[in-house]
């Protein structure tokens, strides 16, 4: 056995030095190969780390990026995957990595992002000290299939982990808390307070929504407040399940910038000796990254981080890859933005609606298997909010292998087709794309998954974009 | 000027896979026709008069969901459905739409779930799912004095099987249909339209869109004709670069 460990670790680990120097990023393959000639192989080396694991449908990265600041800010030795290397097979690497050649560990913590359908697999070998999950919408139906599909998935792949793991939970997601009933699991719940005054000022969502009826006995859901999709202070009057207490939840919303959000949040027993309150400068635009923040910032105080720790963290981290990433180009920037869902895509688009400026954006939509092949989901984006001010809409380009359905998407929301043009060469496209764009104004560029693998592409030759593996 | 009252059933129940396009493709092609168009989103518990509607659209959802219509359906508004489709009201189902217009859906295994029976079909679980785009061509409409080729997207694990009396929508170039194997793909009854295509359907197979419209509009206006020509330059590129990637593979 001890063997067949040592052989995997080493072609793995060989196979991340071949393809690193092909510059091939080697993210997955060299845990595909350790795990045919070890099955054990994962559940064998990642023993010995103190792990903690996210997982949810939106925001990932995003909070496994704050974390991994509260690790830094804290000195602690930790290794993280990077660059949605979220399957299987790409947590294993980033383990071989992490260990030397007979399995010792190099470093003391694991931040692990899992895909959320690969949790429940990837639990059969790892035991989190921590699970973070954000959120469930739909995403990918040609993939995940259907969103109930994915919410078991995830609650079968908790009931694996022993009853110490903490959990870290969405109160405002009715699916995503409930995953906190009937454990015994130490549960710490986080959101969005009525009071913050945030998101729609209705009281229920638009119908496009998910999750609108209660997951116990299949009432409509009603809500005090709403902040987004089906996120917000849902109750059930059928049976009574409601949003719970959060142990830490922002308050108060105090400015909103396209490159930041201020906002009060307060922490309250058991997550801190006492109630506690603070106002914080997120370092990331959009609600959506307030609930990230808020999600990291509970799992830093669940693992005894200090505050001040957690704080700084949510002060400075950077994301990249897609994540509001910007380029700057002589007095014009480039703003990548991944979009992979309605959810995110509504919210980029209400992001981008804060802005003062004309928006110039180009949508590159992709179907092959990592985008999801069904583009369908196109059509469940309320891009009708372009719409509502269309003076402010300046160029807007539709590219991908489907850029010709994201035309016909963006058509079909009233916008004058005449700033509609598909450009499907990405050269071409970002030269365009910037020539049209004002001096001193943004160039959004909006690619699903595959697509931004392509287009960083070009932009690290043109303009030495930092390699995503690195 | 022409009016048309469109009717969304369970909006906020079926509502999973996109198909709320086809909504919008009916609302703008009328707009741009010069056609008023109003949608009502009726679901459950809200009462149901098809007679003030002229096109009546279902879409798909998730199995959560649609047990959760079951009932309401069933029970409320099975009967006014039933009494539209009979005074040739124009109907657009699909996937979990198309299917509960039938008569029952047998789980993969061996649960017998009613549905409306409105339609002389019925479909049948399988374990595997037929998931991918999908290219069927259709006598409805003519296209340079050619069967109507149609794209969209399946994802679907119910196979489904027509009764006497109902036509196929179309004959199967690429994909599954109905149940993948006698290479038909969705039903038309009277007026009713149904298929298994997400995409979504309608924005960009605008020619479909349109024989609804004017199915609608004949159905309520002697003296209308025939609808004009609107530039589909983006309808017709979407719907081009699916058929020529998918067919050239065959």
């Amino acid at each position: 056995m001890k063997l067949r460990q040592v052989i995997s670790i080493f072609i793995s680990k060989f196979a991340i030095k071949v393809l690193r120097l092909i510059k091939k990023g080697g993210t997955t393959l060299p845990g595909k190969l350790a795990f045919k000639i070890y099955p054990g192989i994962l559940r064998s080396i990642a023993g010995n780390f103190e792990i903690i694991m996210v997982t949810g449908t939106n925001g990932k990265t995003t909070t496994t990026r704050i974390i991994e600041e509260i690790l830094k800010n804290n000195n602690i030795d930790y290794i993280t995957n990077k660059s949605g290397a979220n399957l299987l097979s790409g947590i294993t690497t980033i383990f071989i990595q992490a260990v030397t050649l007979t399995g010792k560990p190099r470093h003391r913590v694991a931040l692990i992002e899992s895909d959320e359908a690969a949790f429940n697999q990837v639990t059969k070998h790892l035991q989190p000290k921590a699970v973070v999950v954000t959120n469930f919408f739909r995403d990918q139906l040609d993939r995940y299939g259907e969103l109930y599909s994915t919410l078991n998935a995830v609650k079968s792949g908790l009931e694996r982990v022993g009853d110490n793991t903490s959990l870290i939970l969405n109160a405002d997601d009715s699916m995503c808390a409930s995953l906190g009933r009937e454990t015994n699991k130490p549960v710490f719940y986080y959101g969005i307070a009525p009071e913050a005054g945030a998101g729609d000022t209705g009281n229920s969502g638009d119908i496009n929504t998910d999750a609108m009826f209660c997951i116990n006995c299949k009432n409509k859901y009603e809500y005090t407040n709403h902040i987004y999709g089906h996120l917000g202070g849902f109750y059930c009057t059928g049976c009574g399940y409601k949003r719970p207490a959060a142990s830490l939840e922002c308050t108060g919303i105090q400015e909103t910038g396209s490159s930041h959000t201020t906002i009060n949040w307060k922490s309250a027993p058991p997550l801190s000796e006492t109630l506690q309150e603070y106002t914080t400068r997120i370092n990331l635009p959009g609600l959506y990254n307030v609930y990230n923040a808020m999600a990291a910032a509970t799992c830093g105080l669940a693992l005894n981080y200090s505050a001040n720790t957690v704080i700084s963290a949510m002060q400075s981290f950077e994301c990249g890859f897609g994540r509001m990433e910007s380029i700057t180009v002589g007095d014009k920037t480039i703003k990548l933005i991944l979009v992979k869902n309605p959810t995110g895509f509504n919210q980029v688009l209400s992001f981008l609606a804060l802005d003062e400026q004309q928006l110039n954006a180009a949508f590159l939509i992709n179907d092959k298997l990592a985008d999801g092949t069904d583009i369908s989901w196109l059509w469940d984006v309320d891009f009708e909010q372009l719409n509502k001010n269309p003076d402010k809409i300046g160029n807007l380009f539709a590219s991908g292998l489907r850029g010709e359905d994201m035309a016909v998407r963006l058509k079909y929301s009233g916008l004058d087709t005449r700033k509609i043009r598909i450009i499907k060469d990405y050269q071409l496209l970002l030269e365009r794309g910037l020539e049209q764009t004002p001096p001193g104004g943004c160039f959004h560029i909006l690619p699903t998954y595959t697509a931004m693998l392509d287009i960083r592409g070009i932009l690290k030759k043109k303009y030495n974009l930092k390699e995503f593996w690195k | 000027m022409y009016d048309l009252n469109i009717c969304h059933l369970y909006p906020d129940l079926l509502n999973t896979y996109g198909d709320r396009g086809n909504i919008l493709a009916l609302q703008r092609r009328a707009q741009w026709h010069g056609i008023n168009t109003q949608v009502t989103n009726i679901t459950i518990g809200d009462s149901f008069d098809s007679s003030e509607y002229d096109i009546i659209f279902l879409g798909g959802g998730q199995d959560y969901e649609q047990e959760i219509i079951q009932a309401d359906v069933l029970n409320q508004k099975g009967s006014e459905i039933k009494s539209a489709i009979d005074n040739m009201k124009v109907f657009l189902c699909i996937c979990g739409g198309y299917q509960l217009m039938g008569k029952y859906y047998k789980t993969w295994d061996g649960k017998d779930i009613e549905f409306l029976g409105a339609l002389d079909l019925w479909t049948v679980g399988g374990k595997e799912r037929m998931i991918g785009n999908i290219v069927f061509e259709s006598d409805f409409i003519s296209e340079d004095g050619k069967p109507l080729k149609i794209v969209g997207f399946e994802n679907h694990s119910g196979r489904t099987y027509l009764g006497e009396g109902i036509r196929p929508l179309g004959k199967v170039l690429s994909g599954s249909g109905n149940n993948g194997t006698d290479g038909y793909e969705g039903a038309v009854y009277n007026n009713v339209y149904c298929s298994y295509s997400h995409g979504s359907l309608l924005p960009k197979n605008p020619q479909l869109t349109d024989h609804l419209l004017t199915l609608a509009l004949k159905q309520k206006y002697t003296d209308f004709d025939t609808l004009g020509q609107l530039d589909d330059t983006f309808e017709t590129a979407a719907r081009s670069s699916v058929i020529e990637r998918i067919l050239k593979n065959i």
